[in-house]
């Protein structure tokens, strides 16, 4: 019977392939005999439906989980034998474990809600279905991300979101600029995906080598056997070889978590459609990183350095995308900038050793990013898609509910107390300080508690900045600018602009260094064929109006999820236990009776209320700064801002850095390579060629053209053959 | 009074069907509309249909013998049948709009294709002499006509004539190998010249060269070197949708024929071992070698199916060293991956006729990518799967037939073999990137119209290609018993395997030393 309800899973997975199915090959047909209107209404409702279906399935399957007793907890299911060779299997097999129904139901269920939002949000989009394909597939891949039961179906899903990020980045591909965001988005996970798959490689080496000799379960790369021999495995091997898979591993959670180095993409993605900058670029395939480093916790327990590694890492993202935040004007900008630290936020609890408050994070995370996003996304479609926050000022008046909405993400994010995101940020305030965490004598833990503090502070500030330039402070700035004004201002109306307004005029610097398929001309070219939609621009003659229900139903689901979900998480699930269950390390329940443990429960409260204070400070700070009017140092005018934040406008130049040096760098090894290849290998392999060739032609000279010649040919042979026969049968004497 | 003999139709049958359509297209023929073979084309389609479907039935059949052990069917034969009905299928699809734009439009061609393949379906099925005889000469005398069928073309007529005079003096030495066979055993039959060979020593020395005439009969058939030299010229003369035909339904009918011989001759392994891996060492080498300097596509694929004949051999020879424990999975695995590579280059390329007037040279494919992108694209991943990249059957069937090669300890032919793939990628590189370019003049003003049969052929050919990867397994599991029951059928005969005689003569040492 439990058995049976669990088979349900396969809908689960199946449902949004379904979905994608029906979007990608019913779509256009469907659209186009009922008309765009009511055609784009019935797909949007066939879009959400599948995600909600199996949002209600996976709610039903985790509340009987729950009744499991914690130790039995998982429950694998195999579909169909995948993979076989040698003494390895690899089925296609699905874990349904407190870890992965924690992530379905943030996959299913704010996708749903997200699904939602976007039948609203891209109803005048005549690519509709394309859109909702995407959207469909994407969950699809997410969810085998999060449910398989080995690497190698995680790497599945892995590969899957990250190929559906890539189209949904340029889904708007006409424009230039989001082309290049995706294929950024695209390369940039490369270098990722590289440190991922040599990190499972080696993983899968050292348990071939441990396992795979048992012969005993061919099944030794999945989870169920894998983790509980991580130990085991490890022991088998000098430590740092355990070391670098983590790392390893952990460069491809820095690729799609957006981790420095790597972070330089996620910014960028912001060119896609709001919904998708709210579903994945912000409450779910980013945060598969961390769901690695969760599913894989056995391991990097056993490994400090890799721990040290991460926790630095993740400090270095979440100052420096906070810091990078107060420089940017555009209001997904500073949204995305946001997501970056608090990724860097969930990395710093995970290498602390924290990893269920990781995932607590990811999860209040989801909440309250995937409602600010959704509500910029009402902002920017209430202001004719002009996205400068510096054009907007006193909206709150306008969109009432938008407003409001996004004001309870504000507080959430900013960590007023007793709100979701107060809860995971002072645990994991609380579990970097009580860490005992070391690595060359250097108290990781405490380092980055600090820097975590800062952040809070930081976060708090920036997002007040935001929310009042947005919906207080002054004027109402967009009447500022006067009508019919075809400026540069209005004329990004789909992408956000890569470039900011102080060098928004050129676009191109030199030659196209990015033009990977078409030159400008071509482009432009191109852009001439399809009829060019006009936008109204926002002017002074703009009067913003609140979206319709569509779009601001998720935001109050996702508004009073951002209220009551941290505490829920907390206390109704108590998260930590919850996910013990699924193999996730947490300290304390190995020594209850620890040093760590003693500390935490001491130190509780100064921290809650040094976070509390944080938060304060961030708040009234903003106010301070912002609340009447837009400072000049924040203001139109960028020649006026303060050195700091035109440094931090410029990503402090980091962004550059990399793309420059990785192009330039790309370039010289790529000509250096195209001589070495010239000279030397193309030199032997003419060589080669000239021989063979001139033995070919050598043969080519019996090959007269005569039957004469040929039938001679062959009479040589046949004497030669029997020449042979009567020399093989006088040697070995065969008559006699 | 004669014996009318006990007659299993369901094995007869697949054969009866094929060669009674190619009589009904005939008859169509006569009574046709002017200028339009779809009737025959469709009736040739389904009654192929019908034979694949009958055969398909007999996978994993127990091995049997029929009309007085004038057919034999075992999983060999079958899937050699099937291999080479699916060939024709797909040469029929492409064929009509390639005979209107040669405008050779004779609906002949699909009778005498199907007769020649009946005669093939007989060659492979069969383990007396003179039936295999009669199928060679079946298939041989439909090609020869199919060969000539351009008429206008001089080409095309010479290469007609070169072929039947050649062929004709290579069927006699065959013959001449049957007539020692029959001196050397008393009978036709393989099975019972294998007893024979058995049985007694005195007559081994005509049984040696009974080997070497069968060998050269054989080998022209299958293009070994050095009884080759037909091939290229036969290739770029025939119409190209005769030379894919032939360069499947030939070498597969030819290269069946010779496992039978040499499993029944496996006695005298010691003498034809040596040969045949000098001929297969050759066959790679000269195919691979000469086809670098062609300056005509249909020329170079010739040398190509030479070199891959070189390819199959060095499968067959691995099976032959230890027939039990290398089935002939390989060998059949790459005759299907042979079928649709081959097939879909022959097919894309003779989109290069338009209006009576053909230009097969390299650079006349030039531009084809902007004028035929689906064409070039299909003839890219043929190429390629010739040349043997990964992730194509190519690939596959090479590593298949390498790994054979040095599990029975033949190093020699599994290296050279790889040497020979290295090479052979500078010719179908050249015929891709002459595809792929268009900066020089190309000579040829414009390709003929993808008609839907040949888009069919060409996805066909691309599925095969690629997706052979995917399906390997059953193909491998039903090629794996191929080969087997030839010899399951002979060992175990009672009295054979434990009679001193074996041992007595020179060449049963040689056996076991093998096994």
């Amino acid at each position: 019977m439990e058995q049976e309800l669990f088979k349900n899973i396969w809908w689960v997975l199946a449902l949004p392939v379904f979905g994608f199915l029906i979007q990608a090959f019913a779509g256009k047909i469907v659209i186009d005999n009922l008309g765009p209107k009511l055609g784009r209404q019935v797909m949007g409702g066939i879009a959400v439906l599948p995600i909600a279906a199996a949002f209600a399935l996976a709610a039903q399957m985790t509340i009987a989980l729950a009744k499991i007793p914690s130790g039995e907890r998982s429950i694998i299911l195999t579909l169909f034998e995948w993979i076989t060779v040698g003494n390895l299997s690899i089925p296609f097999e699905v874990r349904v474990d407190a870890l992965s129904m924690t992530m379905v139901l943030i996959i299913t269920g704010i996708g749903s809600l997200i699904h939602l939002y976007a039948t609203g949000y891209m109803a005048e989009e005549p690519d509709f279905p394309r859109f909702f394909t995407y959207l469909n597939l994407f969950v699809a891949a997410m969810l085998i991300l999060v449910l398989g039961n080995n690497l190698a179906l995680l790497f599945l899903g892995w590969e899957g979101v990250g190929v559906c990020s890539y189209l949904l980045i340029g889904f708007w591909y006409k424009d230039k600029a989001n082309s290049f965001a995706s294929n950024k988005a695209f390369i940039v996970n490369r270098v990722g995906d590289w440190g991922l798959t040599l990190g499972m490689f080696t993983l899968a080496f050292m348990a071939a080598v441990v396992l795979g000799k048992d012969g005993a379960e061919p099944r030794w790369l999945s989870y169920d056997v894998l983790l509980p021999n991580a130990a085991r495995i490890a022991s088998e091997f000098n430590p740092w070889v355990l070391t670098t898979a983590c790392i390893l591993l952990f460069i491809g959670a820095m690729g799609k978590s957006a981790q420095f180095p790597l972070y330089i993409w996620l910014p960028d993605a912001m060119a896609g459609p709001t919904p998708v900058s709210a579903l994945i670029h912000a409450a779910t395939m980013v945060t598969s990183g961390v769901f690695l480093l969760n599913r894989m916790s056995e391991f990097f327990a056993l490994s400090p350095t890799a721990g040290a590694v991460v926790a630095i890492f993740g400090a270095i993202t979440a100052l420096l995308g906070a810091l990078i935040a107060f420089g940017q004007t555009d209001i997904k900008k500073v949204l995305a900038y946001s997501t970056v630290s608090q990724l860097g936020y969930m990395f710093i609890a995970c290498g602390v050793g924290a990893y269920w408050v990781g995932l607590f994070h990811v999860a209040t995370h989801a909440f309250f990013k995937a409602l600010l996003f959704l509500g910029s996304g009402a902002v920017i479609h209430a202001m004719a898609h002009n996205q400068d926050m510096r054009n907007y000022g006193k909206l709150l008046k306008y969109l009432p509910i938008t407003g409001a909405t996004m004001l309870v993400g504000w507080m959430a994010i900013a960590g007023l107390p007793f709100m979701s995101g107060a809860f995971s940020k002072e645990e994991i305030l609380i579990e970097s300080f009580a860490s005992t965490l070391t690595w060359y004598g250097l108290p990781i833990g405490q380092i980055v508690f600090g820097v975590a503090l800062l952040v809070a502070v930081l976060t708090a500030l920036y997002m007040s900045r935001m929310t009042y330039m947005t919906f207080f402070s002054g004027d109402e700035r967009w009447r500022l600018i006067p009508a019919h004004a075809h400026g540069d201002h209005g004329h990004d109306h789909h992408h956000d602009d890569h470039h900011h307004e102080d060098h928004a005029h050129d676009d191109h610097h030199g030659p196209d260094v990015h033009g990977f398929f078409y030159t400008d001309a071509e482009m432009a070219d191109r852009a001439a064929l399809t009829p060019h939609e006009h936008h109204h621009d926002l002017d002074e003659s703009h009067e913003p109006h609140e979206v319709p229900p569509t779009m601001f139903i998720p935001l109050v689901v996702l508004a009073a999820l951002s209220v009551i979900g941290g505490g829920w998480l907390f206390f109704g699930v108590n998260l930590a236990d919850w996910l013990h269950s699924a193999g996730v390390v947490v300290h304390h329940h190995e020594a209850p009776k620890s040093i760590m443990y003693f500390v935490q429960k001491t130190l509780a409260k100064p921290i809650f209320w040094g976070a509390t204070a944080a938060f304060a400070i961030g708040v009234f700070g903003g106010w301070f700064i912002y609340g009447k009017k837009l400072p000049e140092d924040d203001g139109m005018d960028t020649s006026k801002w303060k050195a700091w934040r035109k440094a931090a406008a410029n990503h402090f130049g980091i962004d550059k850095a990399f793309t420059q040096g990785s192009i330039k760098g790309g370039n010289a090894i790529g000509i250096l390579s195209w001589k070495v290849d010239k000279s030397l290998v193309d030199g032997i392999v003419n060589g080669l060629g000239t021989i063979t060739a001139g033995f070919g032609n050598l043969f080519r000279m019996f090959q007269t053209g005569f039957v004469r010649g040929y039938a001679t040919i062959m009479q040589v042979g046949i004497a030669a053959l029997i020449v042979y026969f009567v020399y093989a049968i006088t040697t070995t004497g065969g008559g006699n | 009074m004669i014996q009318i003999p006990t007659i299993d139709w369901g094995v007869l049958m697949p054969t009866i069907i094929v060669f009674v359509t190619g009589i009904i297209g005939l008859l169509v023929e006569m009574f046709r509309p002017k200028q339009n073979n779809n009737l025959i084309v469709g009736l040739s389609l389904a009654g192929l249909a019908a034979a694949f479907v009958l055969l398909l039935g007999q996978l994993g059949a127990e091995p049997t013998t029929t009309i007085a052990n004038m057919v034999f069917r075992d999983q060999l034969a079958v899937l050699l049948q099937l291999v080479m009905l699916g060939a024709t299928a797909l040469c029929f699809l492409f064929s009509e709009g390639y005979l209107r734009q040669r405008r050779i439009a004779f609906g002949e061609f699909y009778p005498l294709a199907l007769w020649s393949l009946g005669g093939a379906m007989i060659m492979v099925g069969t383990q007396n002499l003179l039936m295999l005889f009669v199928g060679l000469e079946v298939l041989s005398i439909a090609l020869y006509c199919l060969s000539g069928m351009a008429r206008g073309d001089q080409r095309s007529e010479e290469s007609a004539l070169k072929y039947f005079l050649l062929g004709a003096f290579a069927s006699a030495f065959l013959l001449y190998g049957i007539a020692f066979i029959y001196g050397a055993s008393g009978t036709l039959d393989l099975e019972g010249f294998k007893i024979a060979l058995y049985a007694t020593d005195s007559t081994f020395v005509m049984a040696v060269f009974a080997i070497a005439l069968m060998l050269v009969g054989l080998g022209f058939k299958a293009a070994l070197v050095p009884f080759h030299q037909w091939t290229p010229d036969v290739y770029q003369g025939a119409p190209t949708n005769v030379t894919a035909f032939m360069s499947i339904i030939s070498k597969v009918a030819a290269m069946g024929a010779l496992i039978r011989v040499l499993t029944a001759a496996d006695a005298l392994q010691n003498f034809w071992f040596p040969a045949l891996t000098g001929i297969a060492i050759a066959t790679m080498t000269i195919g691979n070698l000469v086809a670098l300097v062609q300056k005509d596509v249909k020329r170079a694929l010739g040398y190509s199916s030479v070199a891959h004949a070189g390819y199959l051999l060095v499968g067959i020879l691995a099976h032959l060293k230890m027939p039990v424990e290398i089935p002939l999975a390989s060998v059949v695995f790459y005759f299907v991956t042979y079928t649709a590579m081959t097939i879909g280059a022959f097919a894309m390329i003779s989109i290069t006729a338009k209006d009576g007037k053909e230009g097969t040279r390299t650079q006349d494919l030039n531009g084809m990518w902007r004028k035929a992108p689906y064409a070039a694209g299909v003839l890219f991943i043929c190429l390629i799967s010739l040349i043997g990249v990964p992730p194509t059957g190519g690939f596959f069937g090479k590593l298949a037939i390498f790994n054979d090669a040095l599990a029975a300890g033949l190093p020699v032919l599994a290296i050279t073999l790889a040497v020979n793939s290295v090479i052979s990628t500078f010719y179908y590189w050249q015929i891709a990137k002459a595809a792929f370019v268009d900066d020089e003049p190309a000579l040829q003003t414009d390709f003929a119209h993808l008609n839907p049969g040949l888009k069919l052929t060409g996805a066909i050919c691309v599925i095969g290609v690629v997706g052979i990867a995917f399906m390997a397994t059953p193909l491998i599991n039903a090629g794996s018993t191929a080969g087997r029951d030839t010899m399951s059928v002979i060992q175990l005969e009672p009295d054979v395997q434990d009679t001193p005689a074996i041992a007595a003569p020179m060449p049963t040492e040689v056996n076991q030393e093998v096994r």
